[in-house]
């Protein structure tokens, strides 16, 4: 293994900018949960909302110059609509693929949001599925589900049809269609995001387990990064991973409410806390809504503050620049970071930065 | 184990948390009254469903922007928790400390509020009376950010006085103003901004911003004053410490709790024209108080060991709450062994019968005991509880049934007794059982379904109802 530590390659991150802002209809978002980037630049943005409120619920398509493009589906049972909407992912052709936690589904739509398909149905049994939240796609077009309530990853066809099934504690790790052992790990535990790598292993945020795992694309369990805690290279509750052509990999570290970048080995290079600025849609609400502006701009929004619990989550919820509850991290072509903050109803965006040292 | 200590238990359980299974009363029984007492005022060691999960699934219950996730959130933890008398607590001084969303507009600042009562309320009042008056809900809901030194809003100094510590008539029109006085320049950070958006219920643009305290020292009026009968140039802190060595703060306190946790006392406005109905109680009360440095744990110890607590003339005296009601039932049918969008549901229902969490119908908070039950809300109380109960693929539920059938009950008066030993060791009257034992005589079914219908009964009954 090369000495990537030592190595020009390592990339710290720098802040670009901030994309979003709440709304319960139209432009804007309302609880995202993950995005999903196509080719042509255009995101697909998940949207939960509140629940059992027909406002909201809704995939909000945009891009990286907040352009607005519309928005598709709605709350609801019917085929088409969501009642957990949970991720997004993109097959070879653009086809936009969303998870609903609550319906146990997949729905698939086109590139302009006209439903095509859905599929999946609830159960433990082999292709059910039991809350499924994160997907990612490889590059022959195979869908990886984290079927977070069976504890396991599943792999299916991009029309639905199963193909394979690992990660469950019942078989230590190993994939349930014959391949070979794992390291003897315990299995997942409620797992969330994933995502395939240029090499076409599966990265899984091992939410419940605190950890990052890394399978081969047959299940085989190839490692695991991270432990419990909130030093650097530790995770507490990750929702997301990402990997680059060179392999880092890039965490979602929700329940410490920050992002951090591991090398290929799983050392730890950086973790970013979130420095939020107002997005083209924010400076533009702000600019309209001249009183809430001007009060704004004589606060002192990152006040010190005496802290009633030393949680994460208590000093995200007051500052307002810092990741609060991160529950996705997706990289675009030109290696740009999306991080996706459920409570801020927003995208913070890193691109690549000055070289490590 | 004697049948009367777990019915003891039981009656413990159902005042100090919102009631337990017939198996985990066994497990308590077992290690015996003072000992479960003790459990119970021990924080330490809580369980319950994580914040993570909770907010995982529901962000709403983490971003808390609008009226019902706090609630919600509460709900979780009272049907989970395995320390129910700090939630029990939490919701007792939610009841006398009443702020609501209407005039706040933040959930997360009315959560943080609960949170406070969590994590101060069985301790020294003193400390809470201090966390209260930081709180930036408090603020918020009594105005007291409009509390200057050179115009006073007496808005709350007067709740402190009237409806948080010591009750009309202990305190004069100068001590209310003089008690201001102390409080002016208590506000809350980016208070031009925060008010603001919470007055425009504004989301925009990024969520809430969480609510924190903040001494404005430019503000506050440092001059002398004279309170209680005390002179200094005090603060907040000062006015607290002096109105917790009141005797009349500690009978305020004490007939709250004993109203709460023994037997409804009527609502707060009549207390100065109506005697205690057990005057001695109150005094063993007052005694806690003082003896243990107005420490509400060190209270509580001494209520529920007490003869007036344990007393089966106080038995089911008490209306249950809706929200008590709610948490009891969730906690017999193990619902929520999972996050579940139903958690919404249930929590409506106790808005249904007429207890909005974080949303009081006024500062005095909502009244108990009776006005709990019109015929609307008892339609409401009866048809949940029943359903629920109803319920067989729940797995309180399940396991309910599995142990009436197998317990052999064949008789209806069997069958009666055995349901209502299995959702709590239940009491009830004689005229109570003999409708019930009625109705199991002509239940339809067999097995599951008779037993269900026969919990389903029980669910409706004056006792169940009541705690």
């Amino acid at each position: 293994m090369t000495t990537v530590q030592n190595t020009p390659e390592i990339r710290f991150l720098e802040y670009r900018m901030t994309l979003g802002m709440t709304t319960m209809e139209g432009r804007g978002f309302y609880y995202p949960t993950d995005i999903a980037i196509a080719d042509d630049g255009r995101m697909y943005v998940a949207n939960r909302s509140l629940e059992n409120v027909t406002r909201g619920v809704r995939v909000t398509v945009c891009d990286i110059n907040s352009e607005y493009y519309g928005t598709f589906a709605a709350y609801g049972q019917s085929p088409g609509q969501f009642i957990w909407p949970s991720a997004c992912a993109l097959d070879s052709r653009g086809r936009v693929y969303v998870s609903d936690e609550a319906a146990h589904r997949i729905s698939v739509f086109d590139r302009e949001g006209a439903l095509l398909s859905t599929w999946g149905e609830r159960g433990s049994g082999a292709g059910q599925l039991d809350t499924p939240s994160g997907l990612a796609f490889d590059a022959a077009d195979n869908l990886y589900v984290a079927d977070t309530y069976n504890h396991r990853v599943q792999k299916f066809t991009a029309e639905g049809r199963f193909l394979a099934s690992f990660g469950s504690a019942g078989n230590g790790g190993r994939a349930d269609n014959g391949g070979s052992a794992g390291n003897g790990d315990a299995g997942l535990n409620l797992p969330w995001g994933l995502t395939v790598g240029a090499d076409g292993n599966v990265y899984v945020a091992d939410w419940g387990n605190d950890r990052v795992r890394k399978f081969s694309p047959d299940g085989e369990h190839l490692g695991s990064f991270g432990t419990s805690g909130r030093g650097d290279g530790e995770f507490h509750r990750p929702s997301g991973v990402a990997v680059d052509a060179a392999g880092y990999i890039y965490v979602a570290d929700w329940g410490n409410e920050r992002v951090q970048v591991l090398d290929p080995n799983g050392g730890f290079v950086q973790k970013l806390r979130g420095e939020a600025t107002l997005s083209a849609w924010a400076a533009n609400f702000l600019s309209v809504n001249v009183e809430e502006g001007e009060a704004r701009s004589r606060a002192n929004l990152e006040p010190e503050i005496e802290y009633f619990v030393d949680e994460p989550h208590e000093e995200s919820s007051h500052i307002e620049k810092y990741f609060w509850s991160p529950v996705s991290i997706k990289l675009d072509r030109e290696g740009n970071l999306y991080v996706t903050e459920s409570n801020r109803h927003r995208i913070q965006v890193y691109r690549p930065g000055a070289q490590g040292g | 184990m004697a049948n009367c200590d777990i019915e003891l238990i039981a009656h413990l359980m159902r005042r100090a948390g919102f009631g337990a299974t017939r198996e985990q009363l066994e497990t308590l029984a077992a290690q015996g009254y003072e000992a479960t007492v003790e459990q119970l005022l021990d924080q330490s060691a809580e369980g319950r469903m994580g914040d993570d999960l909770i907010r995982r699934f529901h962000p709403e219950l983490s971003g808390m922007m609008g009226t019902l996730g706090s609630g919600e959130n509460w709900l979780y933890r009272m049907a989970t928790t395995t320390t129910p008398l700090r939630e029990k607590v939490a919701l007792f001084w939610h009841g006398i400390f009443a702020t609501g969303y209407p005039k706040v507009i933040h959930g997360k600042a009315l959560s943080d509020q609960v949170r406070m009562f969590r994590y101060r309320g069985l301790g020294s009042f003193h400390d809470l009376l201090v966390e209260l008056s930081r709180d930036p809900a408090m603020i918020i809901w009594l105005d007291n950010q409009d509390n200057h030194k050179d115009a006073i809003n007496e808005n709350y100094g007067r709740e402190l006085l009237e409806l948080f510590s010591m009750g009309v008539g202990s305190y004069t029109e100068q001590d209310v103003q003089e008690c201001a006085r102390a409080f002016t320049g208590w506000t809350l950070g980016n208070r031009e901004y925060m008010e603001l958006r919470s007055m425009r219920d504004s989301d925009w643009p990024y969520g809430r911003i969480s609510w924190h305290f903040e001494f404005r020292e430019d503000d506050h009026d440092f001059g002398e004053k004279e309170f209680l009968g005390q002179r200094g140039a005090f603060n907040g802190n000062d006015i607290v410490a002096i109105i917790c060595q009141q005797e009349a703060t500690a009978r305020f306190i004490s007939r709250h709790l004993y109203s709460f946790f023994v037997a409804d006392e009527p609502p707060v406005p009549d207390w100065p024209y109506a005697e205690p109905q057990d005057a001695a109680a109150i005094d063993i009360l007052v005694q806690a108080y003082f003896d243990g440095g107005y420490d509400i744990s060190a209270m509580l110890r001494t209520l529920f060991n007490s003869d007036f607590f344990k007393d089966r003339a106080v038995w089911y005296r008490k209306v249950k709450s809706p929200v008590e009601l709610v948490a009891g039932v969730l906690r017999l049918t193990g619902e929520f062994d999972r996050p579940r969008k139903e958690i919404l549901d249930r929590y409506q229902q106790a808005i249904f019968m007429g207890q909005f969490l974080n949303n009081p119908p006024s500062v005095e908070g909502w009244h108990q005991g009776t006005d709990w039950i019109d015929t609307g809300s008892l339609v409401e109380r009866i048809n949940f509880a029943s359903q629920q109960l109803g319920d067989v693929a729940k797995p309180g539920v399940r396991t309910m049934v599995e142990r009436i059938a197998g317990s052999q009950a064949g008789s209806p008066e069997m069958l009666v007794d055995a349901c209502l030993d299995q959702v709590g060791v239940i009491t009830v009257s004689e005229d109570t059982r003999r409708e019930l034992v009625d109705f199991a005589a002509v239940a339809g079914g067999a097995g599951a379904a008779r037993i269900a219908e026969v919990l389903q009964m029980v669910a409706s009954t004056h006792e169940f109802q009541r705690a």
